[in-house]
């Protein structure tokens, strides 16, 4: 066996369990869900009827468990499964849940949830005060270790290919950390301010904030991060690094694909050489994108990233082989080149002058180049963004008329819905079910297009309806213009001629590594994958360089931690975790009016200045609970922060099993007729209890509404116990006595402030609680017998109890207080039930562990060799708890000492 | 307070985006929670939360209650 004993939940049951199986020699896991144990008895102020500190006996028994030799203690640990062999033994399944932080290094300094920029409702303190995705639980926790709350992968950083941190980027962005912002960023990807301005941005595609009003604007917030940064420096701040390593790396191509590669891999140490054939860097990004939606300076500081970093740009300088980058002594090549051809129509007169292709065309004015278009009607043709990019620039050089044939409809339109919405807002038309079948011309220039009208038939394998001409409706259009759009191919020359590689179109690669048939020779981006978009190829660019670096480094290529992601939190789960939602009107598109920006080349987009770009990053739900801004690995002394961990499920052997999962506390939810959560002076017993220790999060007593010290507090006793209503009709054992010993503490605390208690009856049954319940008395709490039938909000927050006043015949009574705790009950924790996939752990008729020998032998279930301690079986007051759970030591130790024999 | 209260996560997950404003409004002196919400335009049961989370990770401090029964809370010089 790998342990006598296996405790599950480590409260005060738990603890004193491990203990005592501890002290006689028997060898303990102790599993807790939480990151810490002690329970709900840590949490409280003080106990009844001693009124003696909680924390100054709960402490020394969490330190004693976990300190001592026979106790292992599992956090963050659930218990999925226990199965009981045939021989009496039991075999548990465990998963010890990810804290991204090495415990072993973590010294609970608190520094990274200082840092942290996630803010989440702090479970131990009942929603009174928010915490940090990366939290230490709290003061007293043991082990005092940090944890970082992280659900999975939030949708918009699992979503983008290039894997940047787009919820940590947000996140920085709303508490006002621009520049951090830019650096994660930077972490990544070198083109900040293209993606800000080209990105298809698919993180907003599936932006949880999207089911609701609409989707936070990642990618404006990162031109609003990119261009504050680049507006304070306009050079990188940093060089190349200090660190070389070996080898030195030939990029072709100078688009996103071979900036990234070029980045990833200077950054690392390696010497690396852009070669690009056109005079300047940058590829589609500035030869293809007009300058409206992307300006040359962008893409210029963009590129000031990579070549910072040492990287040399070679332009004007086409690489005519393989061959020539091996001669020439490079350890490793990566081909971005891209897909620098259109496609051709193959239609009669397509050669002549005034029919050009979309790049062509665009290229012309990238480079300052433009025609005059001054009164010329000019048709494109195409479905895609390159189309509707061709068009729109044509309508700045002062087409008179721009149309835009379509072999499909609107639907099937590959181009993004903006683009069109902008083009029509432009002025450009759309002849859509419409293609050419000759381009008519006099002389050898273009006078028309002759079209035909088209129909959807059956789906093509692309999955949409292949368009089909519909004869007999031909006919002629005049046009002086025609920019054929029609899709992209690359242009294989370098490695068609090689005989390791071959092949015509684009290149064949290992789909993981993007290796060729040559080993030292990588591929990738539009080149490898055919026309894609930024984003995805600037992702090609970071696996090639990451699998050149393994090449290079002598690691292997078998991609083990490349991807670190973790699979995206549902929206379903994100928007399950609110009751309610406030929702804003959508941002909506930010464009200058159509009419004004057709006539130039200015951005079309509008920016977001600092307090829309903080607004707009507040809209983020926090879908993946941690960010991954990494705040706390730049805040953290001891590098304890460890985001490659992941959860690990344990096996353990083990011969018997203590069942210490404790209770729940009654949802005031449930009540809704005494407000709670509607009215924020309605606050639950545990609410105050927090209020009451000396780690309050209020410093005091005070009202949650306004921060006042509250002069009437009135305690509603049976909040969920004795109550049919609500499914339990016991009495939950500790209620009138936790209630009676806050009245005291309250007392101390605010000597002015009257308390009334409103009870059924008053149940004083233990050692001193009836002494106790007089002393409360004769201190002046009041105490007046009546059911509370309803609360309602008075003027100023305070709060009218509606009440049955029995002692004085039963009148319905008002009175009004500016503070209500409600004393809610305990339920069972049915958890353990389930615990058993091969044994029956059967429940009493409440719900609670069956011990089916209350009487001679508590803590004995139904399943040999399994016992209950402490609340799982009953509901019990702390002394109780510590009774039963020796029970149920000294039966599991006698169960192993069977085992044993 | 009529108007309906907004989520508490909702209210939490705002501190991060409130808190510059929260400070900034005690540049010029200590202020109560409703004094607070007043230059924020926000409800003062949302403020608390942030002035409570402020105050717990070390921006703010409190000083001795007014008549009134209300902390005045005031900017804490960071180490």
């Amino acid at each position: 066996m790998d342990y006598d004993v296996l405790v599950v939940g480590g409260g005060t049951a738990g603890m004193e369990a491990a203990l005592s199986l501890g002290d006689m020699g028997y060898s303990v896991l102790l599993a807790e869900q939480q990151a810490s144990i002690g329970g709900t008895m840590i949490l409280l102020s003080k106990v009844f009827p001693t009124l003696d500190c909680a924390s100054c006996i709960a402490t020394p028994k969490m330190a004693a468990a976990f300190h001592h030799p026979q106790v292992t203690t599992w956090t963050s640990t659930e218990v999925d499964e226990i199965r009981r062999d045939p021989d009496g033994t039991f075999r548990a399944s465990l998963t010890r849940k990810a804290t991204c932080v090495d415990p072993a290094k973590c010294t609970g300094c608190q520094q990274c949830e200082l840092a942290c920029t996630v803010a989440i409702p702090d479970q131990f303190n009942f929603g009174l005060v928010g915490r940090r995705a990366a939290y230490i639980p709290f003061s007293q926790a043991v082990p005092k270790k940090a944890v970082i709350d992280r659900y999975g992968d939030s949708p918009c950083t699992f979503a983008c290919p290039a894997g940047i941190k787009a919820h940590g980027y947000v996140s920085l962005v709303r508490s006002g950390l621009f520049d951090a912002a830019m650096e994660l960023i930077l972490e990544d990807v070198p083109i900040p301010g293209c993606l800000g301005r080209a990105c298809y941005a698919p993180c907003e595609e599936v932006c949880s904030r999207r089911e609701l009003e609409g989707e936070v604007p990642i990618r404006l917030l990162k031109r609003f991060v990119a261009d504050r940064y680049y507006a304070a420096h306009p050079e990188p701040a940093y060089g190349a690094p200090e660190q070389r390593r070996d080898g030195r790396v030939a990029v072709v191509g100078s688009g996103p694909a071979g900036l990234a590669a070029a980045y990833d891999l200077a950054r690392k140490g390696y010497s690396v050489t852009i070669f690009e054939a056109a005079e300047q860097a940058g590829g589609m990004l500035r030869y293809a994108i007009p300058s409206y939606r992307l300006p040359n300076e962008v893409v210029d500081r963009d590129i000031a990233n990579v070549t910072a970093l040492g990287v040399e740009i070679r332009t004007g300088h086409r690489v005519e082989s393989i061959g020539t980058l091996e001669s020439a002594g490079f350890d490793a090549v990566f081909l971005a080149c891209g897909t620098s051809r259109d496609r051709a129509l193959g239609i009669e007169g397509e050669d002549q002058e005034g029919v050009v292709s979309s790049l062509a065309f665009l290229n012309r004015v990238n480079r300052g180049e433009a025609p005059d278009l001054r009164g010329k009607r000019v048709v494109v043709v195409g479905g895609g963004n390159v189309a509707i990019d061709s068009a729109r620039v044509a309508r700045r050089l002062g087409a008179q008329s721009v149309t835009i044939q379509y072999r499909r409809t609107r639907d099937e339109m590959p181009a993004f819905a903006w683009e069109i919405e902008g083009a029509v807002e432009e002025g450009v038309s759309f002849e859509y079910l419409r293609a050419p079948v000759r381009f008519v011309g006099e002389n050898g220039a273009l006078t028309g297009v002759e079209s035909i009208d088209m129909r959807l038939g059956e789906p093509d394998e692309s999955g949409r309806r292949r368009p089909v001409p519909v004869p007999g409706s031909e006919r002629i259009s005049a046009a002086d213009l025609v920019v054929t759009a029609v899709g992209l191919e690359t242009v294989s020359d370098l490695w068609a001629g090689d005989p390791r590689v071959g092949g015509r179109g684009t290149i064949a690669v290992d789909p993981l590594t993007l290796q060729t048939t040559i080993l030292h020779v990588f591929a990738g981006g539009d080149c490898a994958t055919g026309p894609t978009s930024i984003v995805a190829a600037l992702g090609q660019g970071r696996r090639a360089a990451y699998f050149i670096d393994c090449l290079l480094s002598g690691r292997p290529l078998d991609g083990d931690g490349y991807d670190h992601r973790l699979a995206p939190v549902s929206h379903e789960v994100v928007l399950g975790r609110q009751a309610s939602y406030r929702t804003a009107p959508a941002d909506g598109k930010r464009e200058r009016p159509g009419e004004e920006r057709q006539h130039d080349f200015t951005e079309t987009e509008l920016a977001l200045d600092e307090q829309q770009a903080r607004a707009a990053a507040g809209r983020c739900l926090d879908c993946g609970g941690c960010c991954e801004c990494h705040q706390c690995l730049k805040a953290c002394p001891a590098e304890a922060i460890d985001f490659s961990q992941r959860d690990r499920v344990e096996q353990v052997h083990i011969g018997s099993v203590v069942v210490s999962t404790g209770f729940h506390l009654f949802d005031a939810l449930r009540k809704p007729q005494y407000g709670y959560g509607r009215y924020p002076n309605v606050i639950t017993a545990m609410q105050m209890d927090r209020l009451l220790t000396p780690t309050r999060p209020y410093d005091t007593v005070l009202r949650p509404s306004d921060g006042r010290i509250p002069e009437s507090i009135a305690y509603v006793l049976c909040t969920g116990s004795r109550d049919c209503g609500v499914g339990n009709d016991l009495c939950s054992r500790v209620c009138c006595m936790y209630s009676i010993k806050q009245a005291e503490l309250i007392m101390g605390a605010l000597p002015l402030a009257d308390i009334t208690i409103y009870f059924i009856d008053i149940r004083a049954f233990g050692k001193g609680f009836d002494e106790f319940y007089e002393q409360a008395r004769s201190m002046g709490v009041y105490f007046v017998k009546g059911r509370v039938a309803r609360i309602e909000e008075a003027e100023g927050d305070n709060l009218a109890l509606v009440y049955e006043d029995i002692a004085n015949g039963g009148k319905v009574a008002r009175a009004e207080h500016d503070l209500v705790v409600l004393s809610v009950g305990l339920l069972p924790n049915q958890d353990a039930l389930r615990l058993f996939s091969n044994g029956d752990l059967r429940a009493d008729e409440h719900h609670y562990v069956l011990e089916i020998d209350e009487d001679q032998t508590p803590a004995r279930t139904s399943i040999e060799g399994v016992y209950a301690a402490g609340s799982s079986a009953a509901v019990m007051d702390i002394p109780d708890t510590i009774l039963h759970a020796a029970s149920a030591a000294a039966l599991a130790g006698a169960y192993v000492e069977r085992l044993k024999a | 307070m009529s108007e309906e209260r907004r989520d508490l996560r909702e209210i939490v997950r705002d501190e991060m985006l409130v808190r510059d404003r929260v400070l900034a409004a005690l540049e010029s002196g200590p202020k109560t929670v409703p004094e607070i919400a007043a230059e924020l335009g926000a409800p003062s049961y949302e403020v608390m939360h942030w002035v409570m989370a402020a105050r717990k990770y070390g921006y703010l401090g409190e000083s001795l209650p007014t008549e009134d029964g209300y902390y005045r809370y005031t900017l804490k010089a960071k180490e």
